[in-house]
């Protein structure tokens, strides 16, 4: 980790601790939001897409100004499908693109519901959660998640330990899966599928909401969060995207710098609030799942259906 | 389908296992802190939820919470029982203190003993009363913590049917239902998963009458609901994605309808959904044909059962090393 990114660390920790949690609502003016819309808004996510939970963590790690059973967000098991498609149709689809521009011109840009559309409309449109869509560029051969790899080197060779063959019988009505084959195929035609843990936890210091990732190869096995960066643009990984402690969990996980959410989040209020949509505060998490799901930053992941 | 009527025999895809860093890291805690070299089998729990994707599987999870609580957490809060998206599977974990106990267990000897636990709970009628016992799994693992890594062998056992049953036919239950019943069995299942006293009931039964109108019942109302229904399936959550298998927890379920209803010819329901909701052509009906053999038949014999987990199509064990993340040393050179 970096230096400056430790003391900074420490910095927010302190003021973590000393300050009180935001009470007074300030999603308009500045897109931050307090605990309980926080909450509100997480109820909503859980209740429009089932496929996310409320989940309570570590018990050393609560957080006493969230409920117990409300102290993050998470989806499993959402695939990252490691082949080329072109995802810019479904963008289209899904309404139009602004870009968000910011100082250092590196563009934020983030989707929204068309805004002509009415809000049940609008929630209709919101991309499916179904796929991290993963450009080609990552490298497949590299896959050696936490098995194998030169870290690795006391680890005995398992292929001495292989089992005789009558430990698992020929058994007719067990599936052959192609994805268990022995060897790697080589040829991008097969699918290979990364899929993701995906959580949303409260940053009390800058008030939004923060995204966490959790990678597993296609076998399952979880992935070192540096082999999660290899689904990020090279540009901003580790800048934008960063290792760290999770909150809520044990290790490190990916996790997207909150640093600029509450901007971001200002602005795309903005532009919906400029085109007469009125933005509710229990939508928060969705136009913020939007958002993520297209950050150029992350443009391995830019068609993160995160919905 | 006439064609296929001879049928071919019914192959049930396999269950796959994820471990997240939670669970390793409460392992060691709980070896270190609690067990130290007592090795006796721990109860563990494994979450699974339908599939929810047409393009990947869902999968047996372990997480932290898989495992019993610390010494120091006894205050835990009450888990979230009912959660639609953690079916608990109970298991069993036989953790060895040295690397040559972990490759000198006898596997065959525990899937059996696990696989005679199901055998059991069906014909003790169980397994209607608690369904998710159906769908037991077995873990074996050495926790290095020297290295900080991790050896580890899943099975999902599963009572293998003598002969194995034959697929009459197999397609989107959208196709095999009128309109009218995939809308009612949509909203029905719908219900269901969203009451938290169903939720994670991963084997239910579903009527539809003439009227179109589908209910889905609890295993333990067999009895009482044989003669309402006009279609009958056996449906269960199904955590695979293909459009041309059903899953694994189906095996077991099979068994219990075989032998303790003995049916012959059986209708099941793969229930399947998207972005969380019920979804009828990503979701499978199914007709087998079971013709068990006459030992099939006795409760006191427990029928041959088959389920380790192959490592990328071989018989090995996994291994994960987690010294980044745990190992003080390192933490302490990347502090620095």
């Amino acid at each position: 980790m970096v230096l400056t990114q430790k003391l900074h660390e420490a910095f927010k920790g302190t003021v973590e601790r000393i300050t009180n949690p935001r009470t007074v609502s300030a999603f308009k003016e500045k897109g931050v939001l307090s605990i309980s819309e926080f909450v509100l808004a997480g109820d909503n996510l859980v209740s429009k897409c089932p496929t996310w939970s409320w989940e309570s963590g570590e018990p050393s790690k609560r957080k006493s100004y969230l409920p117990a059973g409300k102290q993050f967000l998470i989806t499993r098991n959402v695939p990252c499908l490691r082949r080329a498609a072109s995802i810019e149709d479904e963008y289209e689809a899904a309404g139009g693109e602004v870009l968000l521009d910011n100082e250092d011109n590196d563009g934020w840009l983030a989707t929204h519901g068309n805004p002509k559309d009415n809000k049940h409309e609008e929630e209709e449109n919101l991309p499916s959660m179904e796929t991290l869509e993963i450009g080609k560029k990552n490298t497949i051969q590299s896959i050696s998640s936490h098995f194998g790899g030169e870290e690795e080197e006391d680890i005995p060779d398992m292929a001495e330990y292989e089992e005789p063959d009558n430990l698992i019988e020929t058994d007719p009505a067990t599936l052959q899966s192609t994805y268990l084959v022995a060897q790697e195929p080589d040829d991008d035609n097969i699918l290979r599928t990364r899929t993701y843990d995906v959580s949303i936890t409260y940053d009390k210091y800058y008030q939004t909401p923060r995204v966490w990732l959790t990678g597993y190869d296609e076998s399952r096995m979880l992935l070192q969060p540096e082999l999660v960066l290899e689904d990020v643009s090279q540009d901003h990984a580790r800048k934008t995207v960063t290792i760290e402690d999770h909150p809520h969990l044990p290790g490190k996980h990916a996790s997207v710098h909150p640093c600029r959410h509450g901007a971001v989040m200002k602005k795309i209020i903005d532009v919906l609030m400029s085109r007469g949509v009125e933005p509710e505060v229990d939508k928060y998490l969705f136009l913020f799942l939007k958002f993520v799901a297209s950050l150029q930053h992350i443009s391995q992941m830019e068609a993160a259906n995160l919905l | 389908m006439t064609e296929k009527e001879k049928g071919s025999v019914l192959q049930f895809a396999p269950f796959q296992s994820a471990v997240d860093e939670g669970f390793w890291h409460r392992l060691s805690s709980l070896k270190l802190n609690k067990f130290g070299i007592d090795d006796s089998p721990i109860p563990i729990t494994g979450f699974y939820a339908p599939c929810t994707n047409s393009r990947v599987s869902n999968h047996l999870s372990l997480i932290a919470e898989s495992l019993p609580p610390e010494p120091s957490e006894q205050s835990s809060v009450a888990t979230s029982l009912g959660n639609r998206n953690r079916c608990s599977v109970p298991g069993i974990l036989y953790n060895t203190n040295t690397l040559e106990g972990f490759h000198s267990l006898d596997k065959q000897c525990l899937l059996k003993a696990e696989a005679k636990k199901i055998w059991d709970d069906i014909h003790s009628g169980k397994a209607e009363e608690d369904s998710a016992v159906l769908s037991r799994f077995l873990l074996i693992s050495f926790a290095d913590l020297k290295k900080w890594s991790f050896h580890y062998w899943f099975a999902f056992p599963a009572l293998v049917l003598d002969p194995p049953a034959t697929l009459v036919d197999l397609k989107p239950a959208s196709q095999w239902l009128s309109l009218e019943e995939a809308e009612s069995l949509s909203a029905a299942c719908n219900e269901w998963r969203s009451s938290s006293v169903t939720a994670d009931v991963p084997f239910f039964l579903v009527s539809i009458a003439s009227n179109s109108r589908a209910t889905i019942k609890h295993l333990k109302e067999w009895t009482s609901c044989q003669q309402d229904g006009d279609k009958f399936l056996f449906g269960f959550y199904d955590p695979c994605h293909l459009p041309t298998n059903p899953g694994w927890p189906l095996r077991n379920f099979l068994a219990l309808i075989c032998s303790r209803w003995n049916l012959e010819k059986v209708c099941f329901f793969c229930y399947r959904e998207n972005r969380g909701f019920a979804d009828l052509s990503l979701s499978l009906i199914g007709e087998a044909l079971i013709s068990i053999s006459q030992g099939w038949k006795d409760p006191q014999q427990v029928p041959n059962a088959v389920g380790w987990e192959l490592n990328r199509g071989k018989k090995v064990s996994k291994c994960i090393s987690l010294a980044q993340s745990m190992d003080p040393i390192r933490l302490a050179v990347s502090a620095a």
